[in-house]
């Protein structure tokens, strides 16, 4: 008994301590020197800021290069795949065009919305009235399960806060997270730390989207007992003071979800809306 | 033309490429297009594989410095990754000392002690110090796909280790 306790003892320590032939620190010293680097991060000392800063700057670029290869495959094959499917796509897009059509006929659906979104656009802070946009491009997409996020190629150089609201065309896609001098990290809507003030439907529901990792975000805090229909735009509600009201982000479905109008996974360019500046602590 | 010895020396470089590679460029092991809750870490089966059967071929350095790339891509504080790849490592080196020749089995069950440990100080470390939220459902798959897949990475490692020559007396 005493002698296994004692092989443990010594595989341990060894596994520990032990530096072979190509390895120039041990495991503990370089378990010690990534505790203090976390804590020193975490914890958010002075000097880690810029530091972290231009580390991100730098990896982000070295990540950006050492991609391409990757990106050019998959485009390259759905460039041809399009190219083959291009018919196919035309009576797709038609049929499209037709339900919309069929859509626009909805005459009472449409007067109820118009109402409502005009109350919104209305508000002097109006989604149509901003204008200090800037266009940025997508450096990173890595999917995850821990984080939803992208990075991309403005900082705080370019005017870029922390907060400030992140669109792709005109659909909101999320908000800028960390900034670095060169990039930023923006939280994407279906992130679960993502948290929307929104509204929707004839009678102005209020309500939170909240990221839920996967690809539909959920609408929380509705009202007691409301069921959510399917087929309602889905608005950000200007209540935080973050996001214009009236941004449209999606639809909702039976379950409660919201379909995003854009789709996290397909940004290449993204627009940030430099006229919010509020900071927020993520 | 590339000699022998060249070639030799990339190929035995091989793992410690692919390892700075995924933890650097954007391709990633989350097939969520495909199938939504395939999604796995093949780092950790790296770091696993190479420190157990053949530790010359990623320093702990190497492997330090491949989590905090993977930290500053992933948006985690930085180390995080750093311990737990660490973490896996000394299981590594603890079951190397301690075995004299393993099977794919013990390999395999030694791997979940492993992962076991490192997720385990990785979600401590996590939640208790930092105010990002995870879901974990979404890494309990991602650990379970990550044991799941680690026979078939066992034995595509198990092959490019017979061809490498580090270590061997050539």
């Amino acid at each position: 008994m005493s002698s296994s306790r004692d092989d443990f003892g010594i595989a341990f320590r060894s596994a520990l301590l032990q530096r072979g032939a190509k390895q120039k620190f041990s495991l503990v010293f370089l378990i010690i020197v990534a505790g203090i680097v976390f804590f020193f991060d975490v914890y958010g000392f002075g000097f880690m800021k810029p530091l972290r800063s231009i580390i991100n700057d730098g990896i982000y670029r070295v990540s950006l290069v050492v991609s391409s290869p990757s990106r050019f495959v998959p485009q390259a094959t759905q460039g041809f795949t399009n190219f083959l499917n291009i018919k196919k796509e035309n009576e797709e897009l038609k049929q499209a065009l037709e339900v919309y059509r069929q859509k626009e006929l909805n005459v009472e659906y449409l007067t109820n919305q118009n109402k409502n979104l005009r109350k919104i656009l209305e508000s002097e802070e109006s989604f149509l009235k901003k204008e200090n946009m800037i266009l940025s491009k997508v450096l990173i997409d890595k999917s995850s399960p821990y984080l939803k996020s992208i990075i991309i190629n403005r900082g705080s150089n370019s005017g870029i806060l922390k907060g400030m609201p992140v669109l792709d065309k005109e659909y909101l896609v999320g908000r800028v997270v960390e900034t670095n001098y060169l990039s930023s990290r923006v939280l994407l809507l279906n992130d679960l730390n993502s948290r929307i003030p929104v509204t929707f439907g004839e009678d102005n529901v209020q309500a939170i989207l909240k990221g839920s990792g996967g690809s539909r975000p959920l609408l929380e805090y509705l009202p007691e007992g409301y069921i959510v229909e399917e087929g309602i735009d889905v608005f950000t509600s200007g209540k935080d003071g973050i996001f214009f009201p009236g941004s449209p982000i999606g639809v909702t479905n039976e379950k409660g979800e919201v379909i995003l109008f854009s789709e996290s996974s397909q940004l290449s360019f993204v627009k940030v809306d430099l006229s919010q500046h509020n900071k927020e602590v993520f | 033309m590339l000699n022998y010895k060249t070639i030799s020396k990339i190929l035995n470089l091989g793992p410690l490429i692919l390892l700075y590679y995924l933890s650097v460029s954007e391709i990633d092991s989350h097939f969520e297009n495909y199938f939504e809750i395939l999604s796995f870490n093949i780092q950790l089966i790296i770091i696993y594989f190479w420190v157990l059967k053949r530790p010359e071929v990623l320093g702990s350095g190497h492997i330090f410095f491949a989590g905090l790339i993977n930290d500053v891509v992933m948006g985690f504080p930085l180390g995080i990754s750093s311990l737990a790849y660490l973490v896996i490592s000394l299981v590594a080196t603890y079951v190397k000392n301690m075995t004299v020749n393993t099977r794919i089995t013990t390999d395999w069950f030694t791997f979940f002690i492993a992962i076991f440990f490192s997720n385990l100080m990785f979600f401590i470390l996590l939640i208790n110090f930092s105010e990002i939220a995870i879901n974990l459902t979404e890494i309990s798959y991602n650990t379970f796909f990550t044991l799941i897949f680690f026979p078939f990475f066992w034995f595509l490692f198990s092959y490019y280790n017979s061809i490498i020559t580090i270590g061997k007396n050539v």
